[in-house]
């Protein structure tokens, strides 16, 4: 009778191993390379920035959006691939205690100051594949 | 060795009449179908379609090694059209016909070499069956970003291909022994 492993058994063990952690690599890498963060003002788009930079936005309001633009504000800080709402004006900072969102279709949202910061990957995840 | 790759599959004893033949397919078809059917009621949801034991591809390898590749494949197209009606639906029998092609195909080739282990043929076929699954899906969403699940699947593939080997191997030490 055959015996349990053979060597060659073993060779391809390694390579499929090997090419499972290389596609692994692969394929994380060009899923957070596709993350946008998408910033909207009153259903506008305010900006689009990459999720992968680590930066701080400072969002003025204007006259068009906001009464008293002057003392309305909403900073987003991008922070190692997750986005918060580090500071706003409103009063009942519920974005800024929302908690960091890093993955496509996230957002937080500031309704008083009428702010939409959403995540979006490379056209979207799919909700399910049909079994 | 290499020369070994060229001589044909070993005949089978030569007067099997063929009634004979029907008979050992259908029951090891419906040995599969019973495998398919405890597989779909184990209670186990990873969260990621495509993940799954495979326990019915058991029959396919004991066939393939016991019977040759012409029932073994005969065993695994009855097994799955027959179980795509009862349990998975059209699009499951469709996944698993382009993975079982592929994997089918794959395992058959690497028997031949005479290289491999029942384990190691099975890890393959594991491998390539969860391949064939996400080309269909990938052919079906017209979207080449399904790739995604490709490591996991791989991963699963060869684990449980090599559970699924490794369980061939003693039924069929077994068998040869009674």
């Amino acid at each position: 009778m055959k015996k349990y492993l053979t060597k060659a058994d073993i060779i391809l063990f390694i390579i499929l191993i090997a090419l499972g952690i290389a596609s692994t690599i692969l394929v994380s890498h060009g899923k957070s390379t596709g993350d946008k963060v998408v910033i909207t003002q009153g259903g506008e788009l305010y900006g689009t920035y990459s999720l992968m930079e680590d930066r701080s936005i400072d969002i003025q309001s204007d006259a068009a959006h906001n009464k008293d633009a002057d003392s309305v504000y909403n900073t987003v800080v991008i922070e190692n691939g997750k986005v918060r709402m580090e500071a706003a004006s409103c009063h009942n900072q519920v974005c800024v205690r929302h908690a960091a969102i890093s993955s496509a279709g996230e957002s937080i949202i500031c309704l008083p100051n009428r702010i939409v910061v959403k995540i979006e990957g490379n056209g979207g995840g799919y909700d399910a594949v049909s079994k | 060795m290499q020369s070994a790759n060229n001589t044909p599959q070993p005949k089978r004893s030569n007067h099997r009449s063929s009634s004979q033949t029907v008979a050992r397919i259908a029951l090891m078809a419906s040995l599969a179908l019973i495998f398919s059917y405890v597989e779909a009621i184990i209670p186990y949801n990873p969260g990621i379609p495509g993940i799954k034991l495979g326990i019915a591809n058991t029959v396919t390898i004991i066939a393939l090694y016991k019977f040759g590749w012409k029932d073994a494949a005969a065993v695994s197209v009855i097994r799955i059209v027959v179980a795509g009606l009862l349990f998975n639906g059209l699009f499951g029998m469709l996944y698993s016909l382009a993975g079982a092609a592929v994997s089918f195909a794959g395992m058959v080739l690497l028997k031949r070499t005479k290289l491999f282990s029942i384990a190691g043929v099975s890890m393959t076929g594991g491998v390539l069956h969860n391949l064939g699954q996400l080309l269909v899906a990938a052919a079906l969403i017209e979207d080449m970003r399904i790739f995604f699940y490709f490591p996991v699947l791989l991963f699963s593939g060869i684990v449980s291909g090599i559970a699924i080997g490794i369980a061939a191997t003693l039924i069929l030490r077994a068998l040869s022994r009674s």
